[in-house]
């Protein structure tokens, strides 16, 4: 438990023992303070030429791939990697995307799923009072984004919201707690994966991966969320695999709660819309195409 | 109280949330509340865990919660020495600040006093703000600690302190003569996290029976705590008397003590006359200790001139 914080077990090393704890804490704080000042939590749009300067003098794999991404979507929006990325592109591509479709049957369809969470965590053992402030703190927000009432907010004040330390960290936690209570309650099937990746257990796997801030979040994560609260997130993969021949293509993997799939089955695909782009350690917001802009393909 | 603090800021109104919670349901193996003008600033004190060296000890520390509270951790330092974590200095739990990247905002205040008392037993092993002194050591200063408690910071600060004594004094017995100490440190070690979700369920249950009191009667909770903590401590020295030789004995006279403790509630009032029996137990009990403490200390001033 507290083995981490030795301070050298007998074997001495001189230039590591110079670090007490305190001091390392302190390093990290200002590491954190420095990823600050560079990116706030959620970044402004940006075209996705800035995505293809970014690789300039990269690989060309990742070139190419760069621009197969050009023709399906028109911009990216970064948020901060601080190891709640993948959580705050969640919170902000989903809020903006309601704010334009207006979509109150979603907005409806989400608060009676935080509704089945609220109840997962209850049943789970969690005392109310340790997330009820979290939970009130995204309704407030979901219900803000929904147009035509009088606390409804501007795309402005979304940017705004989500760049305010207590409101996003806050929806972030409240996403670690939907994830943790959907991961928990699914033991059976979400074990042999959890075991494939932590070597643990799902109490343990929950307690270090999910619900401390800034731990980050893998396909488990990403497929509790999505069922959790019933929407489908898509994620487009920026890495250097290549396939072996002919047309560069960029792989992409879409996350469809269950009980989409059944209401949506035999009619037309699902388009998830919240696209977000992974490259290895940290997610983005994607922007697709409208479809009278894309080019035929 | 809850008119002086900003309820708009989520730390503020979970704190309250936790200081009702903690009055709405006391436990015998430590209290905890905020500074009265501060309420990121708690004092505490824990008993030393049953079958440790540590038994019957009163510990007291402060709890310092920062602003971003819950999603940060808390820090802890004890005031009392103990020989297990050094005296004020920010000691290194896996639920402390520490170690924010271990720390979960579902955990709280009650949470991580009930690690602490399970770390307590367990091996320091270099840990910042670790001692690890020998058993007779702490056992001689788990007895001293019953004495008086810390004397720290401003007057607010000592009467709180005070308070706190006062009745963890009345709830834990007093530390047993034969101080057989078990093994049991792996155990405990092992269990810490366990304890720490079992008091979560006590939480998430004793929540849900008071969350429909009101803010207001927060101040009105600590008076009925102190009375009643006051109106039992007979009971309590019997129950610490007969412990060493009936336990199953003691577990019924504990819970006949924790109903008593309920009657007590509903009817403070008709306290004023206590059951004489029990106060001749008490007083008898009494002269012994100090009777036995007495002899003690002479036996042993004779033993040291002697030498």
């Amino acid at each position: 438990m507290d083995g981490s914080c030795d301070g050298g077990d007998g074997v001495v090393d001189a230039e590591w023992s110079c670090y007490r704890d305190d001091d390392i804490i302190q390093q990290q704080n200002a590491i954190q303070a420095e990823e600050a000042l560079k990116i706030p939590f959620v970044g402004d749009k940006e075209s996705l030429s800035a995505l293809a300067a970014e690789y300039k003098t990269g690989s060309s794999i990742l070139k190419a791939k760069i621009e197969v991404l050009d023709e399906l979507y028109v911009a990216i929006r970064r948020t901060r990697g601080d190891g709640n990325c993948f959580f705050r592109s969640f919170m902000f591509s989903y809020l903006e995307h309601i704010l334009e479709t207006q979509d109150e049957a979603e907005v409806e369809h989400v608060l009676k799923n935080i509704e089945q969470c609220k109840k997962a965590l209850l049943d789970l053992g969690y005392a109310e009072f340790t997330f009820e402030d979290f939970f009130s703190i995204f309704i407030e927000l979901l219900e803000s984004v929904i147009p035509g009432r009088d606390s409804s907010i501007s795309i402005d004040t979304l940017i705004e919201r989500s760049r305010d330390p207590l409101v996003s960290n806050y929806v972030v936690m409240f996403f670690r707690f939907v994830t943790s209570g959907e991961i928990r309650r699914r033991t059976d099937f979400f074990g042999p994966f959890i075991m494939g990746v932590s070597n643990g257990t799902v109490d343990q796997f929950c307690k270090t991966s999910v619900e401390p801030m800034g731990e980050e979040s893998d396909h488990v994560h990403i497929t509790a969320l999505s069922d959790a609260l019933g929407v489908p997130i898509r994620v487009v993969y920026l890495d250097r695999s290549s396939c072996d021949v002919g047309k560069t293509e960029v792989n992409h993997h879409d996350f469809i709660p269950s009980n989409c799939l059944l209401k949506e089955a035999g009619s037309e695909t699902i388009e998830p819309s919240v696209v977000l782009l992974y490259r290895p350690g940290h997610y983005d917001i994607l922007y697709p195409r409208l479809r009278s802009e894309t080019p035929s393909l | 109280m809850a008119d002086k603090f900003n309820m708009k800021n989520p730390a503020v109104k979970r704190i309250l949330q936790e200081v009702k919670e903690m009055q709405n349901n006391p436990s015998d193996d430590y209290m905890s509340l905020p500074l009265e003008d501060n309420i990121f600033e708690w004092q505490f004190a824990i008993r030393g865990p049953r079958d440790t060296e540590f038994e019957g000890g009163i510990y007291h520390g402060r709890i310092q919660l920062p602003p971003d509270y819950p999603l940060k951790p808390p820090s802890f330092m004890l005031l009392t020495p103990n020989g297990r974590f050094e005296t004020q200095t920010k000691i290194c739990l896996s639920i402390s600040n520490y170690h924010p990247e271990h720390w979960q905002p579902s955990w709280s205040v009650r949470a991580a006093l009930v690690a602490l008392i399970a770390f307590m037993p367990t091996k320091p092993e270099g840990a910042v703000g670790s001692l690890d002194y020998s058993k007779e050591e702490r056992t001689a200063l788990a007895i001293k600690s019953r004495t008086h408690p810390p004397k720290y910071g401003n007057a607010d600060r000592q009467r709180l302190i005070d308070e706190v004594h006062e009745y963890m004094l009345n709830k834990s017995p007093r530390v047993p003569e034969c101080c057989a100490v078990t093994n049991n440190q792996e155990a405990c070690k092992q269990s810490v996290m366990s304890d720490v979700e079992d008091q979560a369920n006590i939480v998430t249950a004793a929540t849900a029976e008071h969350s429909q009191a009101g803010e207001p009667e927060m101040v009105g909770n600590v008076h009925d705590m102190h009375v009643n903590a006051n109106a039992s401590p007979t009971e309590v020295r019997v129950s610490g008397e007969l412990r060493l030789s009936t336990e199953p004995v003691v577990e019924l006279i504990q819970t006949e003590q924790r109903n008593q403790e309920v009657r007590n509630n509903s009817t403070i009032r008709e306290q004023t006359m206590p059951d004489d029996r029990g106060l001749t137990l008490l007083a008898v009990g009494l002269c012994v200790a100090i009777i036995a403490l007495l002899i003690k200390k002479f036996l042993k001033s004779y033993w040291w001139i002697g030498a």
